[in-house]
């Protein structure tokens, strides 16, 4: 009996030092991040990825926000802040959630059909029209305004002048032409100069989507449900072209980002074709300045295409919790209406937004000395509104998995039809 | 012929050692040299260890990450130890009906991935946060609660007391010894390379977790390493050289926490135990 006293008075003691443990590692302040309760926050949260772009660019809009907001900007890597709101919104407990927050447009439709309440409409407070059209399909959802346009991943031609110019082209040759032009130019650098004209990884195919955009379509129809891959003439002349590049031989193949990086930081290559925000990382390599310039992106040899096109991209959300007016105030007042903003955007972080009244600005007119003195962002800015509006659909990067895969397939020699449509079925069996 | 087989022995000895320890160079080697260096695969050492330094303390709250992350680490490898010895002791010196049946289910545990109950519990703590506010979502104890025991553990001590004398038992009994001083004053003074081992793996596994510590905590202030390095990462244009240095300091606790129990770690590997 004694025996018995002991254990369970022992037990209470541990279980109580458990407690006590637990109790004195949680902070004594009220976390950030709103609960499900009905009064107010006192805080407002906005998860974002990157601190010398999306954070730096919610920094400068915090400052310039004429009313008294408590913003909390907490940096999150984007595959995190996906894993994060997948796991806590399909949980259907919105705590911890923050109350704005960054999602890559190929990615919106996913979460705003997956999980329709749990984002707050913004259409009160901006006006969509003053946005790149092609921003508006992937950011809302039933006929409701749901994201905020941000950035504009709009594609340019990256290419070394010097290279160029020791194989006999110009800006002018490079400007407006057919991704075919563009491989017969490639063939001609490599031969004159024996530098490679592109770096690839056979696993992203964002070379892919840079082209079919262009013609205005995507992997999935315009409803953005039914998988389109078969009948689909810009992917068929993609892969057509992406096969021709393969085959001539001017590749330099990469597995990984920080190959790709080194690829023309290193001086390897002679273009990038990418999104604007490639840009950044060119110019890190300091001692190639005033050797790059850009041109507009490559189209397919077809009707409809055009010589512009998307590569990511993101947009603000709010989500339906307490402080979403508050939150929708803000992103209303700076991203969706402040001019002067924008032009600070592009001075301190070099980030280029998709709000059209923002482009006459005189940031926008700047000149780039790194890029031999080209007017860089006025010239992305002219190429965003051409880009064709496609809807993204649920499953780009499911579908892109199995499109790769089938890639390399048509290279070892499977005929094009087969490969388009064995992917096609794959695609549908999977996404059923 | 008997040198040519040792040459043979130590060449493929040594380069299997190259390869194994080669990544781990690269990284210190790289927390030396820029960003743009490391890309192009740099393998001399560089200046700008302290130029890395510099920006990511700058840049970073690394000091609150590694308070953090040693805080949960510890109480995790406390916890982990008290109640997977006392769970591995008590299903293997005790006879209950349906013992085994019941052990059987905790094994069958093992095989449920993370992932599949992550949802689930993150519902459970949202659930809580409301109430009891120091157990909720965003706080240290919910990064650590369900990480605390897990059924490797309880069948890793349990497999080690197999080793145990129980002759030992008895004797504490008769001697008039309660079951729980007969635990904490003859089994676990003989078990300490069992527990050496099983507080490295205890340790590593919690300092290197991150899916769960990813979902649940959301302030900068509750950050772990492995959170603050994959933030790192995540840039349009990242610091590999400022990502190498962090990468080697959060790693640096673990291996001291290796060297120091190494000979213990060893020795309970094997099972053995010194009577």
């Amino acid at each position: 009996m004694k025996d018995f006293h002991y254990k369970k008075s022992w037990l209470i003691a541990l279980a109580l030092a458990v407690f006590l443990v637990l109790a004195a590692c949680s902070s004594d302040e009220e976390s950030g991040a709103s609960g499900d309760g009905g009064e107010e926050p006192d805080k407002i949260t906005a998860w974002a990825w990157d601190p010398n772009f999306n954070i730096a660019a919610l920094d400068i809009a915090k400052e310039s926000y004429d009313d008294d907001i408590d913003l909390e900007i907490i940096e999150n890597a984007q595959d995190d802040i996906v894993s994060k709101l997948n796991t806590g919104l399909s949980s259907g407990s919105m705590k911890g959630m923050p109350n704005i927050v960054l999602i890559e447009d190929q990615r919106a439709q996913s979460f705003l059909q997956s999980y329709p309440d749990a984002f707050y409409p913004i259409d009160d407070y901006i006006n969509p029209d003053d946005f790149a059209s092609y921003k508006l399909a992937p950011t809302s959802f039933d006929d409701q305004q749901y994201g905020l346009p941000f950035d504009t991943g709009v594609t340019g031609l990256f290419f070394r002048t010097d290279y160029l110019e020791e194989a006999g082209y110009s800006m002018e040759d490079l400007t407006d032409i057919t991704w075919e032009k563009y491989i017969e130019i490639g063939q001609d650098v490599k031969e004159k100069t024996g530098k490679d004209m592109i770096s690839l990884d056979p696993n992203d195919l964002g070379i892919i989507r840079i082209m079919i955009q262009s013609a205005g379509v995507w992997y999935v129809d315009e409803e953005g449900t039914n998988v389109n891959i078969t009948d689909n003439e810009p992917l068929r002349k993609a892969f057509e072209n992406y096969k021709a590049m393969m085959e001539a031989d001017f590749i330099k193949a990469n597995s990984d980002w920080s190959q790709y990086l080194a690829a023309f930081n290193g001086g390897d290559v002679a273009t990038v074709p990418s999104g604007n925000w490639i840009g950044a990382s060119i110019e890190a390599e300091e001692e190639q300045s005033g050797n790059w310039g850009v041109a507009p992106i490559p189209r397919l040899d077809m009707d409809g295409a055009v010589n512009a096109s998307n590569l990511g991209g993101s947009s603000f959300y709010v989500l339906d919790i307490p402080g979403k007016e508050q939150a929708a105030e803000f992103l209303g007042d700076t991203f969706g209406a402040d001019e002067e903003f924008y032009q600070e955007l592009v001075n301190e972080v070099g980030a280029l937004g998709t709000y059209t009244p923002a482009s006459d600005g005189e940031a926008y007119q700047k000149e780039n000395e790194f890029f031999g003195d080209q007017s860089l962002i006025s010239d992305f800015s002219t190429w965003v509104e051409d880009i064709p509006s496609v809807n993204y659909g649920m499953h780009t990067y499911a579908i892109e998995d199995i499109l790769a895969a089938e890639m390399q397939n048509y290279l070892k020699g499977k005929s094009l039809d087969d490969a388009l449509a064995d992917a096609q079925g794959q695609a549908e069996a999977q996404l059923k | 012929m008997n040198k040519f087989k040792r040459i043979a022995t130590y060449t493929f000895l040594s380069a299997a050692a190259i390869v194994s320890i080669f990544p781990f160079l690269w990284m210190l080697v790289s927390m030396t040299n820029r960003s743009v260096d490391v890309t192009q695969g740099r393998l001399l050492p560089g200046t700008h260890l302290f130029e890395n330094l510099r920006v990511l303390f700058e840049s970073v709250n690394m000091v609150t990450a590694l308070v953090n992350s040693t805080i949960i680490a510890v109480i995790t490898t406390f916890f982990t130890l008290l109640i997977g010895s006392l769970a591995g002791y008590g299903f293997e010196i005790y006879r209950t009906p349906g013992k085994d049946r019941v052990f059987n289910l905790l094994l069958l545990s093992m095989m449920i991935p993370f992932a599949a109950i992550m949802i689930p519990l993150y519902r459970l703590f949202g659930g809580v946060s409301s109430t009891v506010s120091f157990l909720g979502i965003d706080t240290l104890a919910a990064a650590i609660l369900p990480t605390v025991i897990t059924a490797f553990f309880i069948f890793f001590f349990r497999q080690n007391t197999k080793m145990f004398a129980k002759d030992l038992v008895e004797a504490g009994r008769i001697d008039g010894l309660s079951e729980l001083g007969i635990f904490f004053r003859i089994y676990l003074p003989t078990m300490k390379t069992t527990y050496a081992a099983a507080a490295i793996i205890a340790f590593m596994n919690s300092w290197n977790n991150y899916l769960w510590p990813l979902v649940v905590l959301q302030s900068p202030e509750n950050q772990t390493i492995p959170l603050l390095i994959s933030n790192l990462g995540a840039g349009y244009t990242p610091d590999f050289g400022v990502i190498m240095t962090a990468i080697v300091i959060a790693t640096l606790p673990t291996a001291i926490v290796f060297f120091i129990m190494q000979k213990h770690f060893v020795a309970g590997m094997m099972g053995s135990v010194k009577g």
